[in-house]
């Protein structure tokens, strides 16, 4: 009876910004192409179906160890993850994640963000990071921290305008990003200062 | 969230309204829309509606379709995280059932309980919209 291939190990999920990928450490079959499968179980299946197991067909009889399982990870409950590997008709035991995983887990690292005096106009560009994300922009005349002010950004466009501005004085702007669904943010970004050319001022 | 779970039934809710012929049923609105109703009974309808496609819906919407599977997954998911934030108001006593809303839960499970378990199940799935446009509105 032919040996059954060893299972997928060091099964772990790299989460950044609510993208949730599976990888593995692959199995290795001298002369042969080892391919892998992947499935979740949430805890709706745990707890009212049966504990069944859903696969994901994207990451079915695939040949690389990463499986992006985002679209599935889609609520804040604890879900379990497997994996197993194939070689024609011969399979695996099922390899299965360590602890469960629940998206609130994520690492949310800060956005990217560009700062544009245009005329007399503080505009910033925000990274579009998707849907699920908005932006808390803070901006300040500089040397007048108290008089901070904030705007929420909940749909990126391509620039976000946040204020008419003088000429002389540096602005400075940071920001960072929310999630709602898990209601966390993320640490702010590099303060970026800028100043309209010119020096003098606009009423003149 | 709500909204998650309104963009996973959007993106399978032409395939399962596709597969209720019966079209002169529903399960949620007969005799009376949610709509009727006010919304201090709104935390006792929701937290029973989320109960009832938890406990009887989503376990018998299981289809060929490996795609609208995985949304119905989502969905259920999703309703769990969503119930348990209402359990909360559940527990504060904030919850509770008028008369009027006990009568509208009893007779949605008559409607329900009238069809075969799979065509109510997945009728059930696809009027998810109209408990979904109840709660945003209420």
């Amino acid at each position: 009876e032919e040996a059954l291939l060893p299972e997928p190990q060091n099964i772990s999920i790299i989460s950044t910004n609510m993208k949730h990928f599976l990888t593995w450490t692959p199995v290795i079959i001298q002369g042969e192409t080892v391919r892998y499968s992947v499935e979740f179980q949430g805890e709706y299946e745990r707890e009212y179906a049966n504990e069944s197991w859903i696969p994901i067909c994207e990451c079915s009889l695939i040949t690389t160890t990463v499986c992006n399982i985002t679209e599935d990870i889609s609520a804040s409950v604890a879900y379990n993850l497997r994996v197993r590997a194939a070689v024609g008709a011969r399979r695996s035991e099922w390899g299965t994640l360590k602890g469960f995983f629940n998206r609130i887990t994520t690492s949310l690292t800060p956005p990217l963000m560009k700062v544009i005096a245009d005329g007399y106009h503080l505009l910033v560009e925000l990274e579009d990071m998707g849907p699920a994300f908005q932006f808390c922009v803070l901006y300040w005349k500089k040397g007048q921290e108290s008089r901070m002010q904030q705007k929420v950004v909940k749909e990126v466009s391509s620039v976000v305008h946040l204020d008419t501005i003088e000429a002389g004085p540096d602005y400075c702007v940071k920001a960072q990003t929310y999630v709602e669904a898990i209601n966390r943010s993320s640490s702010f970004c590099q303060t970026q200062c800028v100043r309209v050319p010119g020096g003098t001022s606009m009423w003149l | 969230s709500v909204t998650e779970i309104r963009s996973g039934f959007n993106a399978i809710k032409a395939n399962i309204q596709a597969r209720d012929p019966i079209k002169t049923l529903s399960i949620l609105s007969y005799p009376h829309s949610l709509h009727k109703f006010k919304s201090s009974d709104r935390c006792c309808i929701t937290h029973h509606l989320f109960n009832f496609y938890v406990d009887k819906v989503f376990k018998h919407c299981k289809t060929e379709d490996s795609y609208v599977n995985r949304k119905i997954s989502s969905i259920a998911n999703s309703f769990l995280s969503v119930r348990r934030k209402l359990g909360q108001c559940h527990e504060q006593n904030q919850c509770m059932c008028g008369q009027e809303s006990t009568e509208k839960l009893d007779q949605i499970l008559v409607n329900y309980e009238g069809l075969n378990v799979t065509s109510a199940a997945i009728k059930s799935l696809g009027e998810l919209d109209i408990l979904l446009d109840w709660m945003e509105k209420s």
